[in-house]
């Protein structure tokens, strides 16, 4: 896609993917909000990456809605010199996305914070395991569930024998 | 030969803070490479979500123990965006000094502890003497040498005292004699030379597509840089040029963070011309008072809500010394945000490491892990 510019690109997304994108209203600081069902995330983000120049996926990150699990993705583009976001929901009883890493390897240890820190399985991702916490960690900390001032256990594994 | 594999770390000269790197070796060469993080998790994120904006300023500079204004900065971004503050333009000034100062002193500490770990011993003494220079003129305004709790929600706590610009200019002008010298000793040495071209190459699109940032990026010959790509701040009122360099191997790394260094004094430079000639506020007025007053112990009342405090996402993306940070927050209408996301350079930069540690020797490994600049606290918050 030659001069590509955002007035463009979302209308060819949402012809593209139909009722599985919905682009939601933009905030000033980023170049628009873009809310994609779990099933099409891939392709989206496949289409994103090849046509829309989306080449750097900055951060995957998640937001416990306490009803629904929110998945955000930041992607930036070179060319119009901005971030996109993306946002995925997910039920709260064991949430899972597909994995965005076959089109940005970066997403990776995103992925992998975003399981450990809020439980959320992203689906075919090639190594999910917890980066922060240790294994065998019992909780997912930034669920809201989880509240700061009850005394945990904490039942530390060897990682790798 | 058999493989194995060895822990480089937790404890490593080569790790330069806590973090374990583990590579599989078959005799010396690198076959692959699993870096281990988490050594240095505090929750920050977690514990964003029950203090207010201001006290959150404390923890950010331990997010990162070279560059803490950066990310003080950074998060003081985010929550402005989320709260709807505009500081004034004074403030604007003195931050962008803070941040370009900060640019300053951490390429130098990474100066220092790169050449010594590459075996020159010299440059390191050059490196520490001269950062503390910027260290004395942090304290002189923000009362810190390193944690400097110095930036609020609508500006920055206080204004810089008599007599400073002048003397940021002094050392600017020291440092202008001094970058040149830096370059020299490495430049002129075979050592240097010899362990860093061509060692650690992670080419522009892997870069890319592994998310790598900042100098990284830009050695590989990508032109990319937040302060002018999208901008924040004052920065479009300034005028600097962007670091890039064609070799992706630790030698193009030195020379983006020996460039960056140069833009840094010339930033400071504009930056302390423009403050010796506008007096002003470095305070926004209509700031809501419990913004800066204490939390309660943690318990149940946490998201209280306050009438006609705005809900809002806020989001905020800079570049930091060690690449492209980036900071989350969503404000439900409490004293607290309801969620902050802070995206770490670093902790990508190490992610990507088997990218560019796998075929090479394992008497590479510091040259090319001290190439990337790594601050633990930072990619583990």
């Amino acid at each position: 896609m030659t001069d590509l510019t955002l007035a463009t690109l979302l209308p060819a997304l949402e012809s593209r993917f139909g009722p599985d994108v919905k682009v939601l209203p933009s905030r000033k600081e980023v170049l628009g909000v873009v809310q994609v069902k779990g099933e099409r995330l891939v392709e989206v983000a496949r289409f994103l990456h090849d046509q829309g120049t989306f080449t750097h996926c900055a951060l995957v990150s998640g937001v416990d809605w306490i009803e629904h699990i929110e998945v955000l993705y930041h992607l930036w583009s070179d060319a119009l010199k901005g971030y996109l976001e993306l946002t995925v929901e997910t039920a709260p009883e064991e949430p899972h996305v597909p994995s965005v890493t076959s089109v940005w390897r970066g997403a990776n240890w995103h992925e992998r914070e975003t399981w450990d820190m809020l439980g959320v399985r992203f689906d075919g991702h090639p190594d999910l395991r917890r980066v922060l916490m240790p294994e065998g960690y019992r909780f997912h900390p930034l669920r809201k569930s989880f509240e700061l001032h009850e005394p945990e256990e904490l039942e530390v594994k060897a990682r790798h024998v | 030969m058999s493989e194995m594999w060895i822990n480089m770390g937790p404890q490593h000269p080569m790790t330069h803070g806590l973090w374990n790197l583990r590579v599989k070796v078959d005799g010396e060469l690198i076959v692959d490479a699993d870096p281990e993080i988490g050594y240095l998790h505090r929750g920050i994120e977690k514990i964003c979500e029950y203090r207010r904006y201001n006290e959150v300023v404390t923890l950010m500079d331990r997010t990162c123990y070279v560059a803490g204004i950066a990310w003080e900065q950074l998060y003081i971004m985010a929550a402005e965006e989320a709260l709807n503050i505009n500081p004034p333009p004074r403030a604007e000034y003195v931050r962008v000094l803070s941040q370009e100062l900060q640019r300053l002193s951490s390429h130098v500490m990474w100066y220092a502890a790169y050449v010594q770990d590459i075996g020159l011993m010299t440059p390191f003494l050059y490196g520490m003497r001269d950062r503390d220079l910027i260290l004395d003129l942090f304290q002189s305004y923000t009362g810190a040498r390193m944690t400097y709790e110095f930036m609020r929600v609508g500006g920055v706590r206080n204004d810089v005292p008599v007599g400073f610009t002048d003397r940021c200019r002094k050392v600017m002008d020291w440092f202008d004699q001094r970058l040149p010298e830096y370059e020299k000793v490495c430049d002129n040495s075979t050592i240097f030379l010899e362990r860093t071209k061509g060692i650690g190459v992670l080419k522009a699109a892997d870069c890319v597509n592994d998310g790598v940032t900042g100098p990284m990026l830009r050695a590989a010959g990508v032109d990319r840089d937040l302060r002018r790509d999208r901008p924040y701040s004052v920065y479009p009122e300034l005028d600097f040029d962007v670091a890039v360099y064609d070799a992706p191997d630790c030698y193009g790394r030195y020379r983006v963070r020996m460039e960056e260094m140069k833009q840094s004094v010339r930033i400071v430079r504009q930056v302390l011309d423009w403050l010796d000639r506008n007096p002003g506020p470095v305070l926004a007025e209509k700031v809501p008072r419990f913004v800066g007053t204490p939390s309660p112990p943690p318990g149940k009342e946490i998201y209280v809500e306050r009438r006609g405090y705005p809900k809002g996402r806020g989001f905020s993306a800079m570049e930091e010394p060690h690449g492209e940070a980036m900071a989350y927050i969503i404000n439900e209408g409490a004293e607290h945000p309801y969620r902050a996301k802070l995206r770490s350079p670093v902790f990508v930069n190490i992610a990507a490491s088997k990218d560019y540690l796998v075929g090479y020797r394992v008497s590479d490994i510091p040259a090319i892990m001290g190439s990337v600049d790594i601050c633990v606290g930072e990619s583990d918050r």
